[in-house]
């Protein structure tokens, strides 16, 4: 792709622009509760974080519960009608590059064979742009599974700091297109270089995946997490996590199939019927979820899972951290 | 709403009174509203508010909860404990902004089929008057914010210094350690990245790693349950004045067994919060040093045994910002808290982060969790969550000891202390209890006194 390099002056600009064609803008805003992505009302609401949102996109795309369909018993017959499609058109604006690869990886799960209906609607729907982080955090580490505070993996549109302004680089159909629909907001810039990307401290996860497998049932499993209190906020704040469970919602004459988010940190996601539990304790639960983000998904998808947003790590409750987790096993062999 | 709608209203009622009371009215030929079915179940002590909430769930556009008077339980006292529950519920229902009218209790006995029969005239025609439940359906007001959710905080951090207290812990565990009165002891330790955490030493070398600052924030009295890794064996456990209430709820419902569990008591100042700040908790405390412990590292340094490190305390630890967040509730109209609680609880995505951290939520098998039947709605909409966090506060109404961890750890930030507030405070106010406080006394929903409040209940 050889084009001129274009500009971007003022990201609020692009998201009034957007909304006054008619689309729907998710971006950072203020809000009661934690930071996090919230359809604009005005552009003025734009609030980017100094580093990231404390939530993900993710619930944008991937609702923490939703109805996968209606029922209602006739006689003895049952009646099901599907929900409506998701057909709201939306950007989703200001996503750091960690978060957009988050979306590329839950197109991986979601958009592969079955493709998930309510998903994929909403995917195409979406157009992701991006920005590149000017600072990190101590918990940042997506330059350690394979990312960069640039990366445009995932990404429609990516903008990247500059002297005044975002050095913008469409990396999809759907962010050229963005960017000829706003083509008045994009100055071209032949000469305009992106701000160096901030260091990461925390050191690279690579080849860990196979180092993962070997320590499977190793010992030391149990006092990496003997603090660990199963409470799965690590799942709740993760852009990537995307395991969730079905249940009824139902009356004696009619009900709703709901799919809301679950966590393999939770005690019930493997209980059985029977009581018997595979994964038996927390050590158990809590490798599952490193060996799922950054081993077996190298081999099911080629890549970690995780894209090291480090909210998890900022969030624990009793500071667990996949990164030092996995770091242990790393440098030991 | 329609023409032809009509209120629907369930009953729940007591078998050995109402249930008969309203079979008097029909046999007197008594006529009134057929708007009410009528659930019979053995006692009013059975009468589960979570019931309550799942028939409104289910439809009902009110519901009527009914026993027997005070004196006449058939199993002598199940009444008098359904009327603290009741008693909280109700609280709970005007924190959380329902129209008072939608939900009544009555006493009402076998001989009473004309107060039956008034009764359900009342309701139907005040529900009637509200209109049909609109609890589920989309908000009609935009959602309230708390001014003075910005304008208090709990202060500055204090200028203690904390290492000769850590010295006080690590001596503390090494000498119960070396003793044979722990095997493990649970304290805090530092990471690699400088994060302060919850740490297990079971050797007296290794109590060298435990440290003690303004950064231990998180109550450990949480290993002591369940599968935890302290909830067998002999332990000591490091405690905070907040922590220490926790301890003391534990033992009231005998969770905790002072045999078994030493409580190293550590002389606080406050610990932060969010942004490095003074955690709110802290703006509140009253428990500087820990009313309970077996041994107690004081801030200068000594390690003591004292028969009683502490005074007892003597309120719940709510802080200027939380009773002033509560005023401004309060201060609205109902409608206007039930579009605050709307907004507020339907972020919550039902990952139970707050039932994990919780030292007091040990039960095996969470309601939460049982689906044979089912007892909560199971989405994270607004229903689910209205159904999941009433629940809870219930649960842990009068016995929740306010430390805190369920807000530090809700990854959705829902300001769970403020429902834990109002209700400690209707508790105390109402029942004369405070939580965590003497460990020879009852949780108060756990008892009762036969001269308890009941202006609520016709």
């Amino acid at each position: 792709m050889s084009q001129t390099p274009k500009m971007l002056k003022d990201l609020g600009a692009l998201a009034g622009a957007i909304m006054a064609s008619g689309v729907s803008v998710v971006a950072p805003s203020a809000g009661p509760g934690p930071s996090r992505f919230r359809r604009l009302a005005s552009a003025e609401e734009l609030a980017m974080p100094r580093v990231n949102t404390q939530l993900p996109p993710k619930e944008h795309l991937f609702p923490p519960t939703e109805p996968l369909l209606r029922f209602r018993y006739r006689g003895t017959d049952v009646e099901l009608t599907d929900p409506p499609l998701p057909a709201e058109k939306l950007v989703l604006l200001g996503v750091r590059p960690c978060d957009a690869a988050g979306i590329a990886l839950l197109d991986a799960v979601f958009l592969a064979d079955p493709t998930d209906p309510f998903y994929a609607a909403r995917r195409a729907n979406a157009t992701i742009v991006a920005v590149g982080c000017a600072r990190a955090d101590d918990d940042c580490f997506c330059t350690a599974v394979g990312l960069s505070p640039h990366s445009s993996y995932g990404s429609d549109l990516l903008l990247l700091p500059a002297e005044g302004g975002y050095l913008a680089e469409a990396v999809t159909d759907k962010g050229r297109q963005l960017v000829a629909a706003h083509a008045s907001l994009f100055t071209d810039a032949a000469s305009a270089r992106a701000a160096a990307p901030p260091k990461l401290q925390r050191a690279s996860l690579d080849g860990v995946d196979e180092q993962l497998q070997a320590a499977f049932a190793d010992a030391r499993w149990a006092a990496i997490a003997a603090r660990c209190l199963g409470c799965a906020c690590c799942a709740s704040v993760c852009p990537t996590c995307h395991c969730f469970d079905i249940a009824d919602e139902a009356s004696a004459r009619s009900g709703v199939r709901l799919r809301s988010w679950d966590a393999c940190g939770l005690e019930m996601f493997t209980k059985h019927t029977s009581g018997h539990n595979p994964r038996p304790n927390q050590p158990a639960r809590f490798r599952q979820r490193v060996m799922h983000k950054l081993s077996y998904s190298v081999a099911s998808l080629g890549r970690p899972l995780c894209v090291g947003c480090g909210r998890c790590i900022s969030h624990c409750p009793v500071g667990m951290d996949i990164h030092q987790a996995a770091a242990q096993f790393a440098t030991s062999g | 709403m329609s023409e032809s709608w009509e209120p629907r209203i369930v009953a729940f009622v007591c078998n050995w009174c109402t249930y008969v009371g309203a079979d008097l009215a029909g046999t007197s030929r008594r006529t009134y509203a057929p708007n009410v079915r009528i659930i019979r179940l053995p006692c009013s002590g059975r009468i589960d508010p979570r019931f309550i909430v799942r028939a409104l769930e289910q439809g009902a556009d009110g519901v009527l909860v009914s026993g027997c008077h005070p004196g006449d339980c058939h199993y002598t006292k199940g009444n008098y404990y359904a009327r603290r529950r009741y008693l909280v519920f109700n609280s709970l229902l005007n924190l959380l902004g329902l129209e008072p009218d939608r939900v009544r209790f009555a006493w009402v006995s076998a001989a009473e089929g004309n107060k039956w029969a008034e009764l359900v005239n009342l309701t139907v025609d005040a529900v009637r008057a509200l209109g049909p439940l609109k609890l589920y359906a989309e908000p009609s007001e935009a959602a309230p914010v708390l001014q003075s959710s910005s304008e208090q905080t709990a202060g500055g951090m204090p200028a203690i210094d904390t290492e000769l207290a850590e010295r006080g812990v690590r001596q503390a565990a090494r000498e119960l350690l070396e003793g044979g009165d722990a095997e493990l002891v649970i304290g805090y330790v530092q990471t690699p990245n400088g994060t302060v955490v919850p740490g297990f030493v079971s050797t007296p070398a290794e109590a060298e790693r435990l440290v003690w600052n303004d950064r231990c924030v998180h109550n450990l009295t949480t290993y002591l349950t369940g599968e935890r890794i302290g909830a067998n064996g002999k332990v000591a456990v490091v405690v905070k004045g907040c922590d220490a209430r926790a301890a003391v709820a534990l033992m009231q419902e005998s969770q905790l067994d002072r045999q078994r569990v030493k409580l190293i008591g550590v002389e606080c100042h406050g610990v932060r919060g969010e942004c490095g700040q003074l955690a709110d908790k802290c703006g509140a405390c009253e428990l500087h040093t820990p009313h309970i412990c077996d041994v107690l590292a004081s801030a200068d340094g000594a390690v003591s045994r004292p028969e009683a490190p502490g005074t007892e305390p003597t309120s719940f630890p709510a802080s200027q910002r939380v009773k002033a967040e509560l005023a401004e509730l309060m201060a609205m109209s109902p409608a206007q808290r039930l579009a605050f609680w709307r907004a507020e609880l339907s972020r919550c995505v039902r990952c139970y982060a707050c039932r994990a951290v919780c030292p007091l939520c040990y039960c095996q098998i969470c309601a939460a969790d049982r689906n044979q039947p089912q007892y909560l709605a199971p989405g994270s909409d607004w229903k689910g969550a209205l159904s999941w966090e009433v629940t809870r506060a219930l649960h842990l109404a009068g016995r929740c000891v306010g430390c805190g961890e369920c807000v530090r750890a809700c990854p959705q930030g829902i300001r769970l202390d403020l429902i834990q507030s109002f209700l400690a405070d209707v508790v105390q106010r109402e029942l004369g209890s405070v939580s965590g406080a003497d460990p020879q006394a009852l949780p108060p929903l756990s008892t009762f006194r036969p001269e308890d409040p009941e202006e609520f209940i016709l």
